[in-house]
């Protein structure tokens, strides 16, 4: 079964493409913003967040390839096909996301690989004296923290994605999800409380805790458990799109 | 009023396939025309030229002399079915039918009226998506006379269809060719077509190949051959042999004739007092004529296993 | 035409998921605006010397001009009836942290209540000499700081509702700095000397309150009523005071003259200034982001839904005049949007506001024609983001990629503006002038004041383009899309 959507995926050329989209935006924003980020009188910003920050734009490309894995079987219906060659649907899904998410990571690896080296190469330049090594840890686990980000980003677009079925409906859904939580927060003045549980539930400012290196006392969750929000998300995606699978007819 | 369709010199390629190739003919109005071909001949693709929905890179495509685009209101000149799956799933063939005769200026009891001509008057306000496919055709076929048009143009109608549904469909594009109406229905299902085409346009790898009348066809493929039942075998070969005829023997007590009518056959063996049982026509079905014609162009065979 | 307008109609209204998303545009937006409004708070608080708590909502005045102002300071005042003058040295301005707009010198103002209409002459930290007057209004005179070295002289001529402002390095040569008609000022109006000081915007420690000094001798004051004692008052527009607190400030007589000290400033409210308690109306109107969503898959799927099922042949072989059909989908499309983002608008201004309000928060006033502007301009923003998604969808026939590029460009360069705060403004300026989101300037209703220094951001609803210049913008990206889409349709098959 594996076998079957492994050949699926990397045999659609769209797939490549929006593999390869994602990387490149992901690198170009980042080395955008790293180019232009100066340290102001305040401090520096956190680097590995500042070199990061292609994901944002990355992550929607991300999201889109997944929400396209299940939507286009539905769009063309074959749907059909797949599921009368193998009967037992959610182990379908589940093989599905396996092969996402290992394209996902490899993808991810690129992009956020070539995003650290921008931001290594002309942050320094910028005012960033301090930068650390990137091998030391804090700036190791943004770099993989992000990897895991954008394959979880997947995962959560691919449940709500099989769920939903419609391909415009569950981008509106997913990129709405992850990026109008942060924007409505910011709007809510004078409420620090409710600010700060908010971000804690919220899935992308949750996640991306994962990319800070400095001022992580004030976060309102350390990065390991950001990202685990954003893991229960994705978990709780899958799941409704199983049941959904699972309940109604193709 | 009346109206031909004339497609002159079409050419298209999609990439490096060739879809029409030079395609040329008349669709002559009181007659049904029957269009067709091997799967790939370019049956659809010169549909939608016609209907100006794809663009030829040469040839000119007319409806009663004039180009699809430049006809005002095209629905009441051209009614079409292309695609009878080519609807939304949430609206209901009402309000298809609806959008279809406002965008025509068309009243709205004209609905109501192909609704009854096409029999789904109990279904026309349920969701398309839960149509059968027999039901689709139905409403594919209601959308074309909507506009009440002298020229139809339907691809592959009988798919899909009962016995009963290929029936209606017959009786009905027969009945609209006897009122004068220009008819040209696509299909690779000869069996059907037999019955409801008076003339045949055949094509083949994005050209025609044969532009004639059903019975010409038939009577060209049958080889003019009788079929003749007697126990005096012997005797019925001598006589028509002398009378110029080839008789081929092809079971105990049946013979095949050739290049001599049955008519004449009757008068030679009746004037030789040899009796018989049964003489007929040998009339070739319309599939083995267009197997015979098409044998060259025929892009996708199975092979045999 | 119209027959293609009505077939488009019932295309529309025939669909139940469209029908369900345009209702979900009015309800989404108002909703969320309502929900996010009753989460923000502001007030204050403290405990008597009793111990009993005391706290209210934030409150601000308004100014004559009808706009929410800051009006707190410390002022040295006698009362003056009719025409008269102030004169006075300045020889110095210090602080614990000298903000750029602190500010010390001598003011006129009606009388000592907040957001009453004044005029004053002052030395600023480092924006030289300068005159200011009913809060908006601010022009500069020497330039230059002031000390010992280099005193600066000014003065305020009081001739019935005119005053007029002058200033001199060397109290012999004047220089007229401007004239300042205050219409309706009583006879009698407090003259005297003020001092100020924003806090400091950067480390925005409102807690270390700074306070700023101004040195003043030669001081000569004249007309009726003057030349008795002067009385000191802490005129304040933020949060009471716990009561046996006096305000922050004082003035004390020298053997030369005078020093003032005090807090706070004198100038319009503006959202995002640290001091700042009013609550732009783009805060009212959160939920347009949610809407904008619901309005791009909408506006996609009306086309994109035909091509995925075939169904665009039938209509473009009911109707040869493909541009013509894009023109009556965009019509209807944008009509229908345009109506129910008018009526979520409408809504949601009034509830939030409401809502904000029960929070203790102060909501900007707005003129009845910037309401109009702000609420008609959302929705016509609205009605130009649903016709761009449609013709996305006619361009790439599919409605992942075109619901996802609409978003990119729409959403993500505000969320980038916004949440990024380490983002350079150069950045984040070039993504709000180019991109389609310009057009959320539509809902900027307070001007940049120079004098007032604050972030000036998207968030606290400024836009670095007018509402008529974003919404072109806008326009431009639809209208290219558009021109784009009918070109491709023309030209493709089918």
């Amino acid at each position: 079964m594996l076998s079957a959507e492994w050949t699926k995926a990397r045999t659609l050329s769209s797939t490549l493409w929006l593999l390869a989209g994602a990387i490149a935006v992901t690198i170009a924003l980042s080395a955008g913003v790293v180019a232009a980020t100066r340290c102001t009188s305040v401090g520096c910003g956190d680097p590995a967040r500042v070199s990061l920050t292609g994901t944002y734009l990355g992550q929607a490309i991300v999201a889109v390839l997944a929400v396209l894995a299940i939507s286009d079987e539905y769009s063309t219906g074959m749907i059909h096909l797949t599921f009368t060659a193998m009967p037992r649907r959610v182990p379908v899904l589940a093989a599905k996301a396996a092969v996402l998410t290992a394209l996902v990571f490899a993808a991810g690896v690129i992009a956020v690989l070539g995003s650290m080296l921008a931001g290594r190469l002309m942050l320094p330049g910028n005012g960033f004296s301090d930068y650390p090594s990137l091998a030391s840890g804090p700036m190791l686990r943004a770099a993989f923290g992000t990897v895991l980000y954008l394959a979880l980003i997947a995962l959560l677009s691919l449940g709500l994605a099989t769920a939903v079925r419609e391909a415009a409906v569950a981008i509106g859904c997913v990129l709405g999800l992850l990026f109008l939580f942060p924007l409505i927060t910011a709007f809510i003045g004078g409420n620090a409380t409710l600010q700060r549980h908010l971000d804690q539930i919220s899935p992308m400012t949750a996640g991306l805790y994962i990319q800070a290196t400095t001022g992580l006392r004030s976060l309102p969750l350390t990065p390991w458990q950001g990202l685990g929000v954003l893991a229960l998300w994705a978990a709780g995606a899958l799941l409704l799109g199983s049941l959904i699978l699972h309940w109604r007819d193709a | 009023m009346e109206a031909t369709i004339e497609v002159s010199g079409l050419h298209k390629q999609f990439g490096p396939v060739k879809a029409l190739d030079g395609m040329t003919f008349t669709v002559q109005p009181g007659q049904v025309t029957g269009f067709v071909g091997p799967n790939g001949a370019g049956k659809s693709t010169t549909m939608r030229v016609i209907l100006g929905l794809d663009r030829p890179d040469d040839g000119t495509a007319a409806i009663g002399g004039r180009a699809y685009h430049e006809l005002k209101h095209p629905l009441r000149t051209v009614g079409s079915l292309l695609d009878a799956a080519a609807l939304q799933p949430g609206r209901s063939a009402r309000n298809h039918l609806r959008w279809l005769a406002c965008s025509q200026k068309l009243p709205a009891k004209r609905v109501d009226e192909v609704i009854a001509l096409a029999g789904l008057d109990s279904a026309s306000r349920r969701r398309a998506g839960g149509y059968s496919l027999g039901m689709r055709q139905r409403l594919g076929l209601a959308a074309a006379m909507l506009g009440d048009p002298p020229v139809l143009m339907l691809d592959e109608p009988f798919n899909g269809l009962d016995p009963e549904g290929i029936y209606w469909i017959r009786t009905f594009l027969r009945d609209l060719a006897a009122r004068g109406r220009t008819v040209l229905v696509s299909s690779h299902l000869m069996s059907e077509l037999e019955d409801t085409a008076d003339h045949l346009v055949v094509v083949g790898r994005g050209r025609v190949i044969a532009d004639t009348s059903v019975a010409t066809l038939i009577t060209a493929a049958s080889d003019g051959r009788v079929t003749l039942r007697t126990t005096a075998r012997a005797e019925a070969t001598a006589v028509l042999t002398h009378a110029g005829a080839t008789v081929t023997t092809v079971g105990p007590d049946e013979l095949i004739i050739s290049h001599l009518s049955a008519e004449r056959a009757v008068v030679l063996l009746t004037e030789n007092a040899i009796g018989f049982s049964e003489i007929s026509a040998h009339r070739a079905s319309l599939e083995e004529a267009y197997m015979e014609l098409t044998r060259e162009s025929v892009e996708f065979r199975g092979e045999p296993s | 035409m119209t027959e293609l307008l009505r077939s488009e109609w019932i295309k529309f209204r025939s669909v139940r998921g469209l029908v369900i998303g345009l209702l979900l545009i009015p309800i989404l937006t108002a909703g969320l605006s309502v929900l996010t409004a009753s989460g923000s708070q502001c007030g204050w608080g403290y405990q008597t010397p009793s111990g009993q708590q005391e706290s209210g909502g934030c409150s601000a005045p308004t100014g004559p001009g009808g706009e929410l102002v800051q009006d707190t300071f410390y002022f040295a005042h006698q009362p003056l009836t009719g025409d008269g003058s102030i004169t006075v040295r300045m020889t110095g301005l210090a602080s614990s942290a000298l903000q750029p707009w602190a500010k010390s010198g001598i003011i006129i103002k009606a009388n000592t209540v907040p957001g009453s209409a004044y005029a004053a002459m002052m030395v600023t930290g480092a924006h030289g000499v300068r005159m200011e007057w009913d809060y908006t209004q601010d022009t500069a005179g020497m330039p230059g700081g002031v000390s010992a070295a280099t005193p600066r002289w000014l003065r305020l001529i009081r001739a019935g509702d005119t005053i007029t402002g002058y200033d001199s390095a060397d109290g012999t040569h004047w220089t007229k700095v401007g004239t300042a008609t205050l219409a309706g000022l009583p006879a009698t109006v407090q003259a005297g000397m003020f001092a100020a000081t924003p806090s400091d915007q950067v480390t925005a420690n409102s807690s270390a309150a700074i306070i700023a000094t101004g040195t003043f001798d030669h001081v000569s004051i004249a007309g009726n009523g003057t030349g008795g004692t002067w009385a000191g008052t802490f005129v304040n527009s933020g949060p009471p005071n716990p009561p046996g607190q006096s305000g922050p400030g004082g003035f004390q007589q020298t053997s030369t003259g005078f020093t003032v000290n005090g807090q706070g400033d004198i100038a319009p409210d503006v959202p995002g200034n640290n001091d700042s308690t009013g609550t732009p109306i783009s805060h009212a109107l959160n939920g347009v982001f949610v809407g904008l969503i619901v309005v791009i898959v909408v506006g996609a799927i009306f086309i994109t839904a035909e091509y995925r099922r075939g169904m665009i042949r039938t209509t473009f072989a009911a109707t040869p005049a493909r541009g013509k059909v894009l023109a009556a989908k965009a019509i209807v499309l944008g009509s229908l949007t345009f109506v129910a983002a008018l009526i979520g608008c409408a809504i949601a201004i009034p509830l939030a506001s409401h809502q904000l309000r029960n929070g203790g928060n102060v909501v900007d006033p707005l003129t009845a024609l910037t309401w109009l502007r702000v609420v008609i301009g959302t929705a016509a923003v609205f009605a130009a983001i649903a016709v761009l998604a449609l013709a996305l969808g006619a361009i790439f026939r599919r409605g992942a990629a075109a619901v996802s590029t609409a978003i990119v460009l729409i959403v993500v360069p505000y969320f980038l503006a916004i949440a990024l705060p380490n983002l350079p403004t150069v950045l984040s300026d070039w993504l709000m002038r180019i991109t389609p989101t310009a057009a959320m300037a539509v809902q900027q209703t307070i001007p940049r004041y120079p004098q007032v220094p604050a972030p000036y951001g998207p968030s606290w609803g400024f836009f670095p383009l007018s509402p008529l210049a974003g919404f072109a913008v806008l326009c431009a990206w639809t209208g290219g899309a558009l021109w784009l889409a009918a070109w491709l349709l023309d030209r493709r098959d089918a």
